[in-house]
């Protein structure tokens, strides 16, 4: 169609339109073009559409392979064929499962990154990896409570603190999630100020939030410190990884600090948040880490959504100790010692930290 | 390569051209003082894919404050200041994703009085807005929430008729505001806002174009003029849509326009 039929077409002839017809015919063709190029932009754009997935059974195994495929950080770490993975585990789905049934195959592939933060989260369940589930114990709060605490501590911020028998400080942090006051801290470093010694212990901390950790261990340094590397996807591909970023944290201003020798306690439960502390204070000179193997979990999650809704979380965002290895798979202590699981009224573990600050070992 | 790609814009640029005729056919202008609040309610969609590989829909409630008056005799500056909020559900229904936004806009426009049929007043301009907010899901973990800022420069355009309904002045009007150039946030693909908080700055700011970024507002309405008060009624399309650092951003709203306020034309 020719521009003059299109517009003797829309536009009859009659007085008005005949007044108007010439200054319409130089300004449309601008026009014309202006919104061409308008509609070919939306039409490029535009085409960037998500992934869509049916909403059926298959659909939704499609679409939380997908998710994992584009999102999850630490396949080549782990050595995980995915796409093998893929093949497998489609051969098990079919559109005539139950939810539950589908929920359980999913949740098996899942199982397969080994990952302690990965879970698929339905209104039924919540599939897991969690390695302390594999491991000993080695906490007993009820032991420690009764036999080094006589239950008798204090408690603020979601920390429980004490001075022992020996003089030595004992702060117990259950989860990074509890938020921490700065006055708070003060308070409490100030009444274990005058013990010989400190034992933070982080067994059966599942984590929390990383900014806690931040709080915490700038009570323990008194210059800029660095405390690890840490990076993200930037795409698709597996490989998709920005370069490390260095991040350092620095000693709180006009707070105490806590610069005598400090063991930190860690088990398998130390996991993700508590596995970040640890990985930091680690690395301090004044701080032994005793116990077992922390959980590990260094991935920062994140979570994504299938069509029936529900949720799947993942390692997203790998954090990296100070010397740039990754703790996905635990931090390993100065000092290996297991609780004897038939003693109770013994943690040998906190034993071996009240040893190690009373002798001349840590001074 | 070249010809294909006039082809497409001749042949959508034909089908626009229709729009906007029919749009002109409508609407129109006049020289007039504007100050009028307003409430938009209407349907929105988000999908946002830091958040969520799945598109919400819900519902959309703003709050606006526009003025318009002329200056000397062809030209106008118009300032519109509002904040909105997004309720929307996944189609599970079993979250929902929360957007707040407030946006200030300003632009200068030279009007044509008359110029078209000789009852509609047109007028063109060049706009500039900020806008900015967040949008939250509450189900997620570390990519719970993403903040969005932008501001750009572009284009709007007006076309304006005062007319009667019986004896009733009504003022006809339609708008679009079409950023252009800007700059924008955006965080990387799966960067969490902790490592922002951190220190790493790289690569969030970009700058907005066609290329990769296009958001439009479109408005349709009537002005009833009752004595010293006018009341509004009207549409209004907000369409966002970016996709940079491997993220896709598509949000659009359909809103009735309510709105009460004064204006009066200008002699």
């Amino acid at each position: 169609m020719t521009t003059s039929s299109f517009y003797h077409m829309i536009l009859k002839p009659g007085a008005i339109y005949q007044a108007t017809l010439q200054s319409i015919k130089t300004v449309v063709p601008v026009v014309q073009r202006c919104l061409g190029c308008l509609m070919v932009c939306i039409l490029v754009t535009g085409c960037a559409q998500q992934d869509e997935f049916e909403e059926d059974q298959v659909g939704n195994f499609e679409a939380l392979w997908t998710i994992m495929d584009q999102h999850y950080s630490f396949f080549d770490y782990k050595q995980v064929n995915w796409n093998e993975v893929h093949q497998r585990y489609r051969a098990l789905v079919s559109n005539k499962m139950t939810d539950r049934e589908l929920f359980d195959v999913c949740g098996d592939m899942l199982k397969e990154l080994r990952d302690g933060h990965t879970n698929l989260i339905a209104s039924h369940d919540v599939s897991r990896y969690w390695v302390w589930e594999q491991w000993p114990v080695n906490y007993n709060e009820r032991l420690i409570d009764q036999h080094y605490l006589n239950f008798d501590y204090k408690m603020a911020s979601g920390i429980k603190y004490q001075i022992l028998t020996d003089n030595v400080g004992y702060l117990y942090y259950g989860s990074f999630s509890s938020g921490i006051g700065e006055g708070n801290l003060d308070l409490i470093l100030s009444y274990l100020s005058t013990a010989d010694g400190l034992i933070i212990d982080v067994r059966d901390n599942g984590g929390g939030l990383l900014t806690n950790v931040e709080t915490l261990v700038s009570r323990f340094i008194d210059k800029k410190t660095l405390a690890g590397y840490i990076c993200h996807k930037t795409g698709p591909g597996h490989n998709d990884l920005s370069e490390p970023y260095a991040y350092y944290f620095e000693p709180t201003k006009n707070h105490i600090h806590y610069l005598k020798p400090v063991v930190v306690l860690a088990n398998r439960g130390s996991f993700s948040a508590a596995n970040n502390f640890v990985s930091i204070m680690k690395s301090l000179g004044q701080v032994t880490v005793v116990g077992d193997t922390t959980g590990g979990g260094c991935g920062l999650p994140f979570t994504g959504e299938l069509p029936n809704g529900w949720r799947v979380r993942f390692s997203s965002c790998p954090i990296m100790d100070a010397n740039g290895k990754l703790t996905e798979f635990g931090v390993a202590p100065d000092v290996r010692i297991d609780m004897d699981e038939n003693d109770n009224t013994h943690d040998a573990i906190l034993d071996t930290a009240i040893r190690l600050l009373t002798s001349s070992t840590l001074h | 390569m070249t010809n294909s790609f006039n082809g497409i814009i001749r042949r959508n640029g034909v089908i626009c051209s229709l729009i906007f005729a029919l749009a002109m056919s409508f609407t129109a202008v006049g020289q007039e003082s504007v100050s009028m609040f307003t409430i938009d309610a209407g349907y929105s969609s988000i999908h946002d894919s830091y958040l969520s590989p799945i598109t919400y829909d819900g519902f959309d409630l703003a709050m606006g404050y526009e003025a318009m008056r002329p200056v000397k005799q062809q030209w106008l500056w118009q300032l519109q200041v509002g904040a909105d909020y997004n309720n929307v559900e996944n189609a599970a229904k079993n979250n929902t994703l929360h957007k707040l936004m407030g946006d200030i806009t300003f632009d200068m426009q030279r009007q044509w009085r008359g110029a078209l049929l000789r009852r509609i007043d047109l007028s063109v301009g060049p706009m500039t807005q900020l806008r900015a907010g967040v949008v939250y899901n509450p189900a997620a973990s570390n990519n719970t929430v993403t903040a969005r800022a932008n501001w750009n420069v572009g284009v709007t355009g007006m076309a304006a008729m005062h007319t009667r309904i019986g004896r009733m002045p009504i003022t006809l009007r339609y708008q679009a505001q079409l950023p252009v150039l800007g700059v924008f946030f955006a965080p990387e693909y799966d960067e969490s806002y902790y490592e922002i908080y951190l220190g790493n700055h790289r690569n969030l700011a970009h700058l907005g174009w066609w290329g990769n970024r296009l958001d439009m507002t479109h408005y349709l309405g009537a002005d009833l003029h009752l004595g010293k008060t006018t009341l509004r009624l009207g549409y209004r399309a907000r369409m966002e849509h970016w996709n940079v650092n491997n993220l896709k951003v598509h949000d659009i709203s359909h809103s009735l326009v309510v709105g009460i306020g004064t204006s009066f034309k200008q002699q």
